[in-house]
């Protein structure tokens, strides 16, 4: 079953291709839709998108592999990515990973079995100020502890 | 032209040169590995830093252009340093694979050790394990341990063939070289593959474990499978003194010729080489039942029939099946005798059967000296057998390497009806024991002369392989003959090299006056 | 100081809405751009305001417009540098969140100096809300005729759009964000030929950070003296500092060029927390080289701290204590950029990663002292011999780090 972009995004691909003069450019903002719409950048969505900006579907999987959000294999509901740079782990992030890991039984890279979490390891989110912060999916929690972490994740259904 | 210094000595060269162009063409090898005509600069590798006079920092050699003035160290301090960083950076993640490398005694990254490197490994920690031996194309193999990341391949498929089978996959040093989804690389360009990466990340399995680089020399060729003329270098084995090899040719590789081939060859060519060894004739074959010959008997006997014909006025039962193997001085000599000394009329050409052709270097037309034979001013007819039957007393067949089936069948029915059959041949088939004599001829790396390819380029070829047993030139042979004939001693007398023969034909016909190459 | 140019407005309520904006004088520089100013004047402007750049390199803004030629016959573009990578920076996310109209306008006023027409913000991918955002302030711009053809009247056409990245610290390396924009992986370029001539799709490009360009309106409006008088002569303006680590109050702090690292620690930040004491800072994002405690009397400015062996960089200032062992910021800056190596060329592909085997090793117990010269050793190999900036970002704070803490490093490893 190959993958299709709804009519609705179909129309916003064709919008965003419109700004570049090479169709190709638009590749970050579709593999963005695509991972959005389709959960992740497997075969299928390559040959989509290659299809969609005229080139092959090789040139999509070089660019696909080399930026670290545009994940090849689906993950859980909620990704949760925490940072581990400077900052953050001045401020404990190390302790605050462990402790996610206890809590929800995974280590960094992997995810439950029911798939609602899949735990990472992150670079610099550009939220040091709030450290130590981790992403869920693109929401920012910042100022975490352990009490926060219980809440956030209790939150999350 | 601008004034440059390198390593202190002054040279000149032209504007808009790189220094690493300078440098090559002054005689100074700079090390690169990224770096290849073909392409525009990458300057990825990082060996080719050398120091220049007013700047701070190492600049690359292969993009920095000359200006008028610049002073270059190719040897300095700073500049050895930095190669032996990279080069220790380099194979830090390179595996200990040489005894079992392919690429070993002509890999860049040994060459650059021996002469730049000499130090200790001081690398403690796991090297990264990848891929070692995937299948990438009916004759490659990648290795991606062994893989430098120069994308010299992934380029060369890019802009090239055009055809993108290769990619760089993930980011830093997870980055990795690769198909996709085993889509093989499907070209007829995929050799050039293993012979442009520097090291053995991407390897021949036409030459995989059948011999070590250093038993082979190299010799400057022409390739005769198609009409291009694609220049080359025929790879042969030096030989062992205890024990025979068994075989003389290993590996074609392409040779930089920008009038012709530009820097490739087509596959057709590279892999095309195993008639040079193959089925090889090497010895005269009598089949009348006179007894064993030497040349000089044949030749003799040959220019005496020929002569009772000719002087009976029955140069028409004389009939000549030639081919667009034969170099331009033989085709040359071959006119002179026939046609101008001795009026014969049947001359025919057989063609190899055409291919297809491949929008860059292969022709479809797969002769390599046919425009040789036309502008040499010869009626191309294709045989007709009808026109010969029972009306010839002698048939000279010059054969071919590679006969195509159809013409075997038209000749051995010409054969029962014609009287006296010589064959002159490189490779022993069918014919061999139809023909009354059959003489064993060279193919072109066993001789001297010339070619013109399909554009009119007029390429000279020097012999780089031995000539097997009894096998002879054919020019050697027109020139033997056309002295036996007598009708014109003096004139082949002063033919005794394919150069002469051709500063004759520069005198007698005007295509080939402004040609040298 | 006395009065900000950049976060003035940052606590108002829905100050990143046009209607409030325009309420506080908004859209008044590019109005004055574009009806009284030539682009010549604009361009002799911001050259006499001295303003470097804001992303980290410092270079002059006014003089890198220069370099974009007139007349050509292709399109010129401008790319705004907002992927933000640098560890420790988050300015550039305050200025898009608080104030994205400002950034607009600066942008509308350097594309109108240089004859540009389209403009791209490259954003980096983690920052979807702010991306949001500024898709927003951008379609406002639009509808109140500020964006697209003709603004104002004046015959000028401009677009510009929200294009972001997808997790790559070295596409905030400008020919590694050509490239990305362009569709590829963000294999930094060689240079030459430099951006202003060979740039986005072959066409003369000019690429500035997000903070860069938000001066931009208040140089038009107030004039470079001014500007100049804000920071130091050669170096005009503000910068917004972002300290974090372990002070009292981590956060954005806009303040004179020039000014004391020490006051910005212990006068704005409020000084060590938890009791601490101070033990590093890292003055200018992850890339810039340490200072240790006795060293951070020292003016933040371009040269002051190039003076001092280190950089301004981004501005970041990340505060070390004493409690944290300085492996473990080794550990984090080497493994950091081997992450982010782009892989194109050898030194910084493998040494980096090389290194970062080395620090692993000895934070797990298992290093000689050996280790800690063979890592300097590879880190002067890196240094200067890579493609792009990142190699040197990579190895100048580890040879920071060992030079300064050396003893500390040995004691930990014989241990």
């Amino acid at each position: 079953m190959s993958p299709e972009f709804s009519d609705k995004t179909k129309k916003k691909l064709e919008e965003i291709i419109s700004r570049y003069s090479r169709k190709e450019a638009a590749i970050l903002p579709v593999l963005h839709l695509a991972q959005k719409e389709f959960g992740c950048i497997s075969v299928e969505e390559e040959k989509l998108v290659a299809e969609l900006l005229d080139i092959k579907p090789i040139q999509v999987r070089e660019v696909a592999t080399f930026y670290t959000m545009l994940n090849q294999v689906p993950v859980g509901k909620y990704y949760i990515q925490v940072c581990s740079n400077l900052s953050c782990s001045l401020l404990g992030a190390e302790s605050l990973i462990d402790y996610l890991t206890e809590k929800i039984g995974i280590k960094p890279g992997e995810t439950t079995q029911d798939n609602k979490f899949t735990l990472s390891t992150v670079e610099c989110l550009g939220a040091c100020e709030i450290a130590p912060c981790m992403m869920i999916n693109f929401d920012y929690h910042g100022n975490l502890d352990k009490k926060k972490i219980d809440k956030i994740l209790d939150g999350l259904k | 032209m601008i004034n440059i210094f390198i390593d202190d000595k002054p040279f000149k060269t032209k504007e808009e040169t790189t220094v690493l162009k300078a440098a090559e063409e002054a005689g100074i090898a700079i090390p690169h590995l990224c770096f290849h005509s073909a392409f525009p600069p990458e300057g990825s590798c990082r060996m080719c830093l050398v120091e220049i006079e007013g700047l701070p920092k190492l600049e690359l050699a292969c993009s920095t252009q000359v200006r008028e003035g610049m002073k270059v160290s190719t040897r300095s301090e700073k500049v050895i340093d930095a190669r032996k960083g990279v080069l220790e950076f380099l194979l830090a993640e390179h595996p200990p694979d040489c005894p079992i490398c392919d690429k070993a005694g002509e890999c860049k990254l040994q060459d650059y050790y021996e002469e730049y490197g000499l130090f200790d490994n001081r690398f403690r920690e796991s090297k990264e394990k990848k891929q070692k031996n995937i299948k990438i194309g009916k004759n490659l193999i990648l290795d991606q341990e062994r893989c430098i990341l120069c994308t010299r391949c992934v380029r060369f498929l890019r802009d090239i063939t055009k055809t993108r089978e290769l990619g760089v996959f993930n980011r830093g040093l997870y980055s990795e070289i690769n198909t996709y989804n085993d889509e093989p690389v499907d070209n007829n360009y995929s050799g050039n593959l293993a012979e442009i990466c520097p090291v053995g990340a991407i390897t021949d399995s036409d030459f995989r474990f059948k011999t070590r680089s250093w038993f082979l020399k190299e010799g400057e060729s022409i390739c005769t499978l198609c009409s291009r003329g694609c220049n080359i270098f025929i790879e042969s084995h030096k030989g062992f003194a205890r024990f025979p090899v068994p075989k003389r040719v290993y590996r074609i590789k392409s040779r930089e010729n920008h009038k012709v081939n530009g820097f490739w060859i087509c596959d057709l060519g590279r892999y095309g080489y195993p008639y040079l060894d193959e089925e090889r004739l090497d010895k005269i074959c009598v089949n009348n039942g006179k007894g064993n010959l030497t040349w000089q008997e044949c030749i003799v006997s040959l220019a005496d029939e020929i002569k009772k014909l000719h002087s009976a006025k029955k140069a028409s039962r004389i009939a000549i099946i030639l081919n667009f193997w034969l170099s331009n001085e033989e085709l040359f000599l071959f006119k002179k005798i026939f046609v101008d000394d001795l009026g014969v009329k049947n001359i025919y050409f057989v063609d190899s059967p055409e291919g297809e052709n491949d929008d860059f270097l292969l022709t479809s037309e797969r002769c390599p000296n046919k425009r040789g034979a036309q502008e040499i001013g010869f009626d191309l007819k294709p045989l007709d057998s009808e026109n010969l039957m029972n009306k010839t007393d002698l048939l000279l067949i010059f054969g071919l390497p590679v006969s195509d089936p159809n013409n075997l069948v038209e000749i051995k029915a010409l054969f029962e009806n014609v009287k006296t059959k010589i064959y002159f041949s490189s490779h022993s088939d069918e014919l061999c024991s139809l023909a009354d004599i059959v003489l064993p001829t060279v193919l072109i790396p066993e001789k001297e002369g010339s070619l013109t390819n399909v554009d009119g380029v007029v390429q000279k070829f020097l012999q780089v392989l031995e000539a097997p047993g009894e096998c002879r030139p054919e020019w050697e042979v027109f020139v033997d003959l056309g002295r036996e004939l007598e009708i014109n001693i003096n004139y082949y007398k002063q033919f005794n090299t394919p150069e002469v023969v051709l500063k004759e034909m520069r005198k007698e016909i005007s295509f080939f006056e402004n040609k040298s190459e | 100081m006395k009065e900000k140019i950049l976060s003035k407005h940052f606590d108002l309520e829905n100050f990143y809405k046009i209607d409030v904006y325009l309420q506080k004088k908004g859209y008044e520089a590019v109005k004055k751009a574009l009806n009284e100013k030539t682009p010549e004047n604009i361009l002799e402007e911001v050259k006499a305001a001295n303003l470097r750049g804001r992303g980290g390199a410092g270079f002059p803004a006014g003089v890198k417009w220069g370099f974009v030629p007139q007349q050509v016959d292709k399109p010129k573009y401008l790319c705004v540098n907002a992927d933000e990578g640098e560890p420790g920076t988050f300015k550039d996310r305050y200025i898009m969140s608080h104030d994205p109209h400002l950034l607009i306008e600066g942008i509308i006023i350097a594309s109108y100096c240089v004859g540009i027409h389209t403009a791209f913000i490259y954003i980096r991918g983690e920052y979807e809300a702010v991306a949001l955002r500024l898709e927003k302030a951008i379609s406002e711009a639009y509808k109140n005729g500020f964006l697209g053809k003709n603004i104002l009247e004046s015959g000028f056409d401009l677009d510009v759009y929200v294009h972001r990245g997808a997790g790559a610290y070295i596409c905030g390396e400008e020919t590694a964000l050509l490239e990305s924009l362009e569709g590829k992986r963000g294999n930094p370029r060689l240079k030459p030929p430099f951006p202003a001539s060979i740039g986005l799709f072959q066409s003369p490009t000019v690429i500035n950070n997000v903070e860069t360009l938000s001066n931009i309106p208040s140089i038009i409006l107030k004039g470079a003296e001014w500007f100049c008088k804000k920071g130091l002569p050669e170096d005009g303006g503000t910068r917004i500092f972002g300290v974090s680590g372990m002070v009292k109050k981590p956060g954005i702090y806009e303040l004179s060029i020039g000014t004391s690292l020490k006051d910005i620690i212990f006068k704005h930040a409020k000084g060590m927390a938890e009791g601490k004491k101070l033990k590093a800072v890292i003055p200018g994002g992850l890339s810039a080289p340490i200072l240790m405690a006795d060293e951070i009397d020292i003016k933040m400015d371009f040269d002051s701290l190039v003076d001092a062996n280190s950089m301004l960089g981004s501005a970041a200032i990340v505060v070390i204590d004493e409690d944290t062992s300085i492996l473990d910021v080794l550990k984090v800056v080497t493994r950091f950029y081997s992450h982010e190596s782009c892989g194109q060329c050898a030194p910084c592909r493998i040494g980096s990663s090389w290194i970062n085997k080395i620090v692993r090793r000895l934070c797990d117990g298992k290093g000689k002292n050996e280790d800690i010269d063979n890592i300097i050793r590879l880190a002067s190999n890196i240094l200067g011999n890579t493609l792009c900036p990142l190699g040197d970002a990579a190895a100048m704070p580890i040879l920071a780090i060992i030079k300064k803490f050396r003893e500390e490093i040995e004691s930990y490893v014989s241990n």
